[in-house]
């Protein structure tokens, strides 16, 4: 029970730390006019939420596929 | 900052600290209340802010400021300012005939169903322009100029239906209609942004408020 805690809390952790950044990138580009800042956004900031959404799911899937160590 | 800016960032802002939570003490999820919490701050939050991010930054990409934070607008700015009614986009400008926040979209969007969004992928390209190749100089529309923006404010104006210009031929004004006599490249009103012009321009100063 405990590695499977570990891994999915590990997983939490990095989904945590990309949205984050993700979430950073997107108040700094909100203050900034111009361009270039839409795509940072789009681009730098989107992709890290992708990212972290997708690890935080992927963590909730592996958590219900494999079998309880109990 | 508008009300609605201070929300989003209100909510970027939550959605970190309730992230920044779950990083530093993630055994919270063990429980149930805390496999809620994580759905939540891990999922509906980023969506939220992502989508309230998005929304902003297009309706911020219509204004003009935006749109001239480009250098190769500057002139082109300008031109919004010459003391001159025969400029089009300046008399459109300086007498509020379009919205001075928003007149660059106002006027270079198309009325259409996906103008919106064609306007945006356009301005993608610019971008690319901008930075990895060469902005054409002067700028260029992409097509010719189609009456219909024109006519989205003006059709059934005064101004518009009865000028005389417009009726001394009966035939003038459905022409015009059915955009097979152009606003813009006809003699009538050619004088559009001619940036070349600018040298010799003398420039309106808003007033003080």
């Amino acid at each position: 029970m405990k590695t499977q805690s570990t891994k999915i809390e590990r997983r939490i952790r990095l989904a945590g730390m990309l949205l984050i950044a993700g979430l950073l990138v997107e108040l700094v580009t909100l203050r900034w006019s111009h361009p270039t800042a839409f795509l940072f956004f789009l681009l730098i900031g989107g992709a890290l939420m992708a990212l972290g959404i997708a690890i935080y799911l992927l963590s909730l899937v592996s958590a219900e596929n494999k079998p309880s160590l109990e | 900052m508008t009300g609605n800016a201070t929300i989003l960032v209100a909510v970027i802002l939550f959605s970190i600290v309730l992230i920044a939570w779950l990083v530093l003490r993630p055994s919270i999820t063990a429980t149930r209340g805390g496999k809620m919490l994580a759905f939540v701050a891990l999922l509906i939050f980023p969506v939220l802010s992502g989508g309230m991010g998005v929304n902003r930054h297009i309706e911020h990409s219509k204004t003009t400021n935006f749109c001239l934070s480009c250098h190769v607008m500057e002139d082109y700015g300008k031109s919004l300012r010459v003391d001159d009614r025969s400029f089009v986009p300046a008399t459109h400008f300086q007498y509020n005939l379009v919205p001075r926040d928003q007149a660059c979209y106002t006027c270079h969007t198309d009325y259409t169903m996906y103008g919106d969004v064609s306007a945006k992928l356009r301005g993608l390209k610019h971008v690319y322009a901008y930075y990895l190749g060469r902005p054409s100089q002067p700028i260029k529309l992409y097509q010719p100029y189609n009456n219909r923006e024109c006519l989205h404010c003006h059709l059934g104006a005064r101004g518009f239906e009865e000028s005389e210009a417009h009726t001394k031929d009966p035939q003038t004004l459905s022409r015009i209609k059915a955009n097979q006599l152009s606003c813009s490249t006809t003699e009538c009103h050619n004088i559009i942004h001619n940036v070349g012009q600018l040298k010799e321009a003398t420039f309106w100063k808003e007033q003080a408020k």
